[in-house]
């Protein structure tokens, strides 16, 4: 099996072939990722009305519902109807303990009598992982929030972690992700700059996903499906002052 | 002092459309640009050089370019030939540096018709007449469009020609498919793209789809007679000469 | 069927392809709404022209420094905990992937879409050595089902009716399927849910690998491609050397261009960044992440004249705007990657005669360049292909003889005129015939099979310029 080194030798040595090019200089990393985070953020915590309204305008173009809450209280309101019209029963969530609003959200639902189960408890990982997939996969309904909000593209940033599994937003066939102001940001670039802090300040989980819109396909015959594997529906909602924590 | 200019009539309008080139230079004084046709032209050598025979290419090259040293302008009735004088040329001589800078020089006077008309005679057109005598729609021929990136000036042209109604044709910058060699090393597929063409032409109810370069006329009007096409198949300068009253196809 | 040269030449398979009714339908279709589809999504990006020129050059900076992007990608993944392999050709990657399979007891292999792995024929060996193998992405599962190769880099089973995949789901499930899009769907649905659960192993493709995080970037519509590298415990991504990408801030220009240039979306549905295996206190997702960085021909371009083509970011673009592909789909091109880029990835990966006939596969009309968000000037490349076929004489030599002989022609006016004159008089009773013959030598019968011979003027105009009939 080739080592690293024969196989980037190999590649040193065609590299060395190509000759008369004209330099092209990679483009320059951030010195600094965590401050020009944080500029980021405070610029996009001055322009949060204007960037819901496009958040919502292009999550709803791909084919998103989006929601508007006051409050977290007000947000389990709008998650128990939602799952109240589609008959829903089995509910999973993010781990209550890492996001205070779950907890409000998830005793709304209780109280609705729905069953609801941490979809990623930090027991279940190793041996635990085969029950865990039973919940998940017989689930109506996944519960997470959303690191951020790209108002550029309608997306959802959800990036894994401890009590954030990432099959919660995924296996089952509704996703409702809850945010706040906060995780709003205007587009893609300044996604990655807060990507890149992420990834600087050290371990968090591996996985971050960008979610635009429900699961899709038009590989039949160009006929648009939702819904292959991915979920058939995601819903947004924004809650607009929420509780600290 | 009139502006001089020296024809590059290309092989397929010298043996094929002698018509255009006759156009070309009536068209060309009406403007007054005084016109001479350099003796002993062939071709600026495209086919050989699209088809990979480089060196062959290069030799056409070399005996075409001092044939038009002298000129002020050179003018190309085809947007491919125009592109391969202007973007091939000064690259055919790679360890030739005299050849090079004379290849350059050539490159740096030669224009495709159309171009030549509106970009550096400004020939604006007149505004066309109220009752249009011919409906023509317009093909954007491939070297023309993207080599030379020109899609305006034929249209500015056509749609201020007296007695012209322009049409716009859907996928206009779809290739015909001719492709010189192309057309006949696959032929059924050239042919299936012709036909995607002409019936994109006939949609439009034109009488006549006029195009810039004449391996797409060559393509255009045998496919069009054909199939049974009534539509009539113009280059550029015919129309605007008001010649074209025959046309082929 | 390993790299095997197809069975008929190239104009046999365009005529197959050109009298097959249904795919010339499907292939219309898919093509003008691709069209259409990216040029709105384009327009709605602002200054998009700077973004490709933005993009070109990171691809070109790559390029310049890939020993040493590809050493911080690997150093990177491996600090993450991933483990990276290097494969030289397609067998070591094969190797590589078998053997971790065998060594962890995998009997199910999950796979989301990945031309790489087409390119190596990752599935043939998975089988050969029984382990079971299943595209999840529902046009390859479709592929799949029907023993076939994909026809589109995007969408794969483009030329297959309803009807003809629900014949195969009927056919796999054992029940009737109705030709209904969304139920087929939800059929796929259940079918690849199971095996997602049940896969040990998920193998996945990469569209970029950002060398500073040593994060990998998977851009997919369905979700299976999340499934794919979240629920079984190993994650294999095989990936070609081109894919790499210095930071994460060039890999937002590439993700600004790719979605919107393939399919006229702004974002696929899910763009997943993977930076290793789980991590402590993570629930879930893959334990161990395997990375293969395929060579298998690349390398060999950096010096060579089909560089530029390493920057490729297989968006399939230039197969949605191109004349020739439109009329005859992907099965005719008779390689793993068709269309324009195809052509030029196929001598990269399996030489240059292997393009023969498909290097003359284009009317060099230069909309794939057009379309490419990272202008590779594909023409030009092909042009370069032809001219090494002529060159080291792999086009036939009476081709190559009747092109001297041309060249020859047209640099001596008087033979010029002479070969005017000439035709001048043969094609007179051609004319006779109405100008359609049927049984005309060489050339001439391609050119007649569609279209009339043109007339060869009785006086060219030189001759008419000569005698002064011009003033």
């Amino acid at each position: 099996m080739t080592t690293r080194p024969e196989f980037l030798e190999r590649v040193q040595r065609e590299m060395a072939r190509a000759v008369g090019l004209a330099p092209v200089a990679a483009s320059p990393r951030p010195a600094d990722p965590a401050g020009v985070a944080a500029a980021v953020r405070a610029a996009a915590r001055g322009r949060v009305e204007e960037l819901f309204a496009r958040f919502r305008t292009e999550a709803e173009e791909v084919g998103a519902v989006v929601h508007r809450a006051a409050t977290e209280t007000e947000a389990g309101e709008v998650v128990w109807r939602l799952a109240a019209e589609r008959g829903i029963r089995r509910v999973v969530t993010w781990s209550r303990r890492g996001l205070g609003w779950v907890a409000a959200v998830a005793a709304r639902l209780g109280d609705g009598g729905l069953e609801v189960a941490e979809g990623a408890p930090e027991e279940a990982a190793g041996p635990g992982r085969e029950p865990l997939r039973g919940i998940l996969a017989a689930a109506d309904l996944g519960l997470t929030g959303a690191d951020l909000a790209i108002a550029e593209t309608g997306s959802l940033v959800l990036a894994s972690g401890a009590g954030k599994g990432r099959a919660v937003s995924l296996l089952p066939p509704i996703h409702v992700a809850v945010f706040g102001p906060e995780a709003l940001v205007p587009g893609l670039e300044e996604a990655a700059l807060v990507l890149e802090a992420w990834h600087a300040s050290g371990p968090r989980g591996a996985n971050v996903v960008v979610v635009t819109g429900p699961s899709r396909t038009a590989d039949i015959e160009l006929t648009l499906t939702r819904g292959v594997h991915g979920p058939k529906e995601v819903h947004a909602v924004f809650v607009a002052s929420p509780a600290a924590g | 002092m009139p502006p001089t200019a020296a024809l590059m009539v290309t092989c397929l309008v010298d043996l094929l459309y002698p018509e255009v080139g006759v156009a070309v230079v009536r068209l060309l004084r009406r403007h007054g640009v005084a016109v001479r046709v350099p003796a002993r032209q062939t071709c600026c050598g495209l086919p050989l050089f699209n088809s990979g025979y480089q060196r062959e290419a290069a030799r056409v090259a070399r005996r075409t370019i001092p044939l038009f040293a002298d000129a002020e302008h050179v003018i190309v009735p085809s947007g491919s030939c125009a592109w391969m004088v202007k973007a091939e040329y000064p690259h055919l001589f790679p360890d030739d540096p005299g050849a090079t800078a004379a290849a350059t020089a050539l490159a740096g006077k030669t224009h495709e018709l159309s171009q030549f008309l509106v970009r550096v005679l400004g020939v604006a057109g007149e505004a066309p007449a109220a009752t249009p005598r011919l409906r023509v729609t317009y093909h954007d021929s491939c070297h023309l469009l993207r080599g030379l990136g020109e899609s305006r000036a034929p249209r500015t042209l056509l749609g201020r020609a007296p007695g012209v109604e322009l049409i716009e044709l859907p996928g206009a910058d779809e290739c015909c498919g001719f492709g010189g060699s192309f057309s006949v090393r696959l032929p059924d597929v050239s042919g299936a793209i012709l036909r995607r063409k002409l019936e994109n032409v006939r949609a439009t109810g034109a009488d006549a789809v006029v195009a810039c370069d004449a391996g797409c006329l060559l393509q255009l009007a045998g496919g069009a007679v054909r199939a049974g096409h009534r539509v009539r198949v113009l280059h550029l300068a015919e129309v605007l000469a008001g010649e074209g009253s025959r046309g082929r196809g | 069927m390993v790299g095997a040269e197809p069975a008929a030449p190239l104009a046999v398979r365009a005529r197959e392809a050109l009298g097959d009714r249904l795919l010339q339908e499907a292939l219309s279709t898919a093509t003008t709404r691709f069209v259409a589809a990216r040029r709105t999504a384009l327009g709605s990006l602002p200054d998009s022209e700077r973004y490709r020129d933005r993009a070109r050059r990171i691809k070109e900076a790559t390029l310049q420094r890939l020993d040493q992007y590809l050493e911080l990608l690997a150093e990177n993944l491996e600090r993450a905990g991933g483990v990276v392999h290097w494969a030289r050709d397609a067998a070591e990657a094969r190797e590589v992937v078998v053997g971790l399979a065998r060594a962890r007891g995998v009997r199910l292999v999950v796979k989301s879409k990945s031309m790489a792995t087409e390119e190596i024929h990752l599935n043939e060996a998975l089988e050969a050595a029984g382990i079971g193998a299943v595209e999840t992405d529902l046009g390859e599962y479709i592929i799949q089902l029907a023993h076939e190769r994909p026809s589109h880099i995007i969408v794969p089973a483009i030329h297959k009716t309803r009807a003809q995949i629900a014949a195969l789901f009927s056919a796999e499930v054992g029940s009737v399927v109705p030709p209904d899009p969304e139920l087929l769907t939800a059929v796929a649905r259940r079918e690849l849910r199971e095996k997602f659960l049940r896969a040990e192993m998920g193998v996945s493709g990469v569209n970029f690998a950002v060398a500073e995080t040593g994060t990998l970037v998977l851009v997919t519509n369905e979700g299976n491609g999340r499934l794919v590298t979240t629920l079984p415990r190993i994650h294999v991504a095989v990936m070609g050397i081109d894919k790499v990408v210095p930071t994460l801030a060039d890999v937002v220009v590439l993700l600004q261009l790719l979605p919107r240039s393939a399919t006229g979306q702004k974002l696929t549905t899910y763009t997943n960044f993977i930076t290793g295996p789980r991590r402590a206190g993570e629930a879930d997702g893959p334990d161990e992440l395997h990375l293969v960085i395929l060579d298998n021909g690349r390398a060999a371009q950096l010096g060579g004249p089909l560089r530029d083509a390493l920057s490729c970011v297989r968006c399939g673009a230039c197969l949605n705007v191109c004349p020739v592909y439109r009329e005859i789909g992907g099965h005719a091109y008779g390689h793993t990657y068709p269309g324009p880029i195809g052509i030029l990835l196929t001598a990269m990966l399996e030489g240059t005669p292997a393009v023969r006939d498909l290097a003359h596969a284009s009317s060099l009309c230069g909309a794939c360049l057009d379309a490419c968000p990272v202008r590779i000037d594909i023409p030009r490349m092909l042009v370069g292909l032809r001219a090494s076929l002529a060159r080291e004489r792999v086009a036939p030599w009476p081709e190559r003889a009747l092109f001297a002989a041309f060249g020859r022609l047209l640099r001596v006016p008087a033979l010029f005129r002479a070969a005017g004159r000439a035709a001048r008089l043969l094609q007179r009773p051609l004319l006779r015939a109405g100008g359609r013959p049927r049984r005309l030598p060489l050339f001439f019968r391609g050119w007649t099979a569609h279209r009339d011979l043109p007339v060869v003027a009785r006086r060219s105009f030189t001759e008419r310029w000569g005698r002064g009939e011009l003033g």
